[in-house]
């Protein structure tokens, strides 16, 4: 998978560039519109990572060139600013997404993960997902760990259903915020905390290998 | 003194007392004008009356004198007689009143009785073309006045001519103009005067904001503008000054405190982060480093967080909230929250509540998910263990209520007023402060608002008022 990543913060690009080449992208670099637009025409990119605010031109400014020019690769955008602009909230229903900084690099690769994957054709749906002696059957809606069958609410289903489909990747409160309760808050208690620790003592039962783990400062992954 | 010279050059008051004073000469100057111009008719109807009286005694004398040898003579002595009556002993020599009489008859010589040599005089007042009975002006060569002259025709060939320069009347007129010029130019050097120093007074008072104003400077703004004793309209400047003034003093005041608490919760977390880091740098252990770190994250991502919600408030009172609005069952979104809310409510002891009446509002989802994600942090964060938190969802009017009760302590007494302010909060409250002020900044943004109270058994009450889309009627009814 190549990458372009515009961004005009040296210190961003470089850990940006590190992160995602860790992850098995082939990442190129540039730190302004006009020469992200000389390195997108010589190659062909699968996804672009764009700064709103470049030194010399407007981050969307540079997306409609880019679609003009004819690149079709899902964009995700950066944005300093918390309360975005009603123009990149509408890049969500153009297929691409946006990011507000800070920002977990975790995070980022999973909204990376999802414009990816929607260009590729779409799989199989799975009606089972699996992960170790844990299965969750997607149309009953029910879970089981080994052959006990697990008392979850909906909303503990849909939470232990993403921990799942991420299962070996570190998820952030942010995201499970945004993909299981479709909301992005910020919230100053530890609602998503409690969420999980209550997941976790119905999926993870004393004596039982734990399946769901908590890695302090990121967040959360369920791996087997 | 040389600012005072500049500040002189420099006044409106010049400009200002141009034209009142433009006025004044003009006006004063046709006043004068005019009566000039009516004593100048009046003197010389006095003198044209004088002249035609003369004339007709002239003419009789004339007319009933029997033409022998004294007639001439006799002619001659009226004349003289007439000449002298006008004479006017503060004239002298060429300005003295002149009198001639001509008698014109055919086939003999005229009779003149007037000053030498007459030939001048004969030209002129045949050139003239005198109408019988009217006094006309007749211009002698040499003679700085025309001569008033009335003609009689006599009822043979001929006629008589009686002249008249009145030197005394000119002179009259003369000294006339000269007073009137004189009080002319006094009057409108005074009125000048006079308007001058009444703008200079006033404009002084101008420049006397300007100079306080022009001291007021970022270090300083308790200076205020004097605000005169007349409440006319540099006064009420002085006030909307004064009054800008207060309104910016306590801005930039507000804006130090802020700018203080910022500062304050910004050090205390970085020290920390710098702390934790610096420990880990010196960490051998594998496990213990990956903690510290992990322990640095968690402080960076509280404090972007409180960064976040702090321009999220700076951009609300810039009024650049951009709200993109969209219908929403508020019921629906309230009950989501709460559900997520709801095991770290239980974690605490707290009983939650709902009873939600679904309203449809207009509003930013976005906005409204953190404002009520705002909401019930503040209730997580504040409450003592073991309360019930009442979660209420309304229509009130044409406004969508929502009320939080809970039975905790409630709002401390010295605190409710100002909770909404960013940055208050209680003694013991390990938050930041901004949570209810951004309750407060959305609500306000879509055109509602926040009131707190407490409830009169204890316990606190947030309400939050929206206006709302519709009330969908059908619906409410159970």
């Amino acid at each position: 998978m190549r990458l372009l990543v515009v961004e005009d913060d040296s210190a961003i690009l470089d850990f940006l560039k590190r992160g995602l080449t860790e992850s098995g992208y082939q990442v190129e670099t540039a730190r302004d519109g006009k020469s992200a637009q000389a390195l997108a025409a010589d190659d062909v990119y699968d996804g672009f990572i764009i700064d709103l605010g470049l030194p010399d031109m407007d981050g969307l400014d540079l997306i409609a060139r880019f679609r003009a020019q004819g690149h079709t690769a899902p964009v995700l955008i950066l944005s300093a600013r918390r309360s975005v602009d009603e123009r990149v909230r509408g890049l969500e229903q153009g297929g691409d997404d946006y990011l507000t900084k800070p920002f977990a690099l975790a995070e980022l690769e999973a909204r990376l993960r999802n414009l990816l994957r929607r260009g590729a054709t779409p799989q199989q749906e799975a009606v089972r997902l699996h992960v170790a002696d844990l299965e969750l059957d997607l149309v009953r809606r029910e879970a089981r760990r080994g052959s006990q069958l697990l008392q979850l609410t909906p909303q503990e289903f849909s939470l232990l259903e993403y921990l799942v489909r991420n299962a070996g990747r570190v998820v952030t409160r942010t995201m499970i915020l945004d993909q299981v309760w479709h909301m992005r808050i910020d919230p100053a208690t530890n609602v998503v905390d409690v969420q999980i620790y209550r997941l976790r003592k119905k999926v993870d039962e004393e004596g039982q290998h734990p399946l769901i783990h908590t890695i302090r400062g990121m967040g959360y992954v369920l791996k087997a | 003194m040389f600012s005072k010279r500049k500040i002189l050059g420099r006044s409106a008051a010049w400009r200002i007392a141009v034209w009142p004073t433009v006025a004044l000469a003009v006006g004063i100057a046709m006043t004068l004008a005019i009566m000039y111009f009516l004593i100048a008719r009046d003197i010389r109807a006095r003198s044209d009356a004088w002249l035609s009286g003369e004339a007709e005694t002239l003419a009789d004398v004339s007319a009933n004198t029997p033409r022998d040898n004294l007639y001439g003579r006799l002619v001659e002595e009226v004349a003289e007689l007439a000449a002298r009556e006008v004479s006017d002993a503060s004239l002298s020599g060429q300005q003295q009143n002149s009198v001639f009489f001509l008698q014109t008859q055919p086939n003999e010589d005229p009779i003149w009785v007037g000053p030498v040599p007459k030939q001048r005089f004969i030209e002129a007042i045949q050139s003239a073309q005198l109408a019988p009975g009217t006094p006309g002006n007749v211009y002698v060569d040499g003679w700085k006045l025309p001569f008033r002259v009335v003609y009689h025709a006599r009822n043979t060939a001929g006629g008589i001519y009686l002249g008249f320069a009145d030197f005394s009347g000119a002179k009259m007129l003369d000294r006339l103009t000269d007073r009137c010029l004189l009080v002319w130019g006094t009057t409108v050097v005074l009125g000048f005067l006079i308007t001058w120093v009444a703008a200079h007074r006033t404009l002084s008072r101008v420049e006397r904001i300007s100079d306080t104003v022009s001291r007021i400077g970022s270090d300083d703004l308790s200076s205020r503008l004097p605000e005169g004793p007349y409440p006319d309209e540099i006064s009420r400047l002085s006030k909307t000054f004064n009054k800008m003034l207060d309104r910016i003093q306590s801005s930039v005041h507000q804006l130090r405190v802020l700018t203080d608490s910022v500062a304050h919760d910004l050090k205390s977390p970085v020290t920390s982060i710098r702390g934790t880091l610096e420990v880990a740098l010196a960490e051998t252990d594998r496990a213990q480093l990956h903690d510290r770190v992990a322990e640095a994250i968690e402080g960076l991502d509280r404090l972007s967080e409180m960064l976040n919600t702090t321009l999220d408030l700076a951009e609300a009172d810039a009024g650049a909230l951009q709200l993109r609005k969209e219908s929403i069952e508020l019921a629906e979104l309230i009950q989501a929250l709460v559900d997520l809310y709801q095991p770290a409510m239980a974690e605490r002891g707290h009983r939650v509540t709902t009873q939600l009446q679904p309203i449809l509002v207009d509003v930013d989802l976005s906005l409204m998910n953190r404002m009520i994600a705002n909401l019930l942090d503040n209730e997580v964060a504040h409450l003592p263990p073991r309360c019930d938190v009442n979660i209420l969802l309304q229509a009130r009017g044409r406004e969508a209520e929502i009320i939080i009760k809970d039975n905790g302590p409630g709002f401390p007494s010295e605190l409710r007023s100002h909770a909404l302010d960013r940055f208050v909060k209680g003694e013991h409250s390990s938050g930041h402060g901004l949570g209810l002020a951004f309750v407060q900044a959305v609500a306000t943004a879509h055109g509602g608002n926040v009131l707190l109270s407490n409830q009169p058994g204890g316990g606190a009450v947030i309400s939050v008022s929206m206006p709302m889309v519709e009330v969908p009627s059908e619906r409410v009814s159970h």
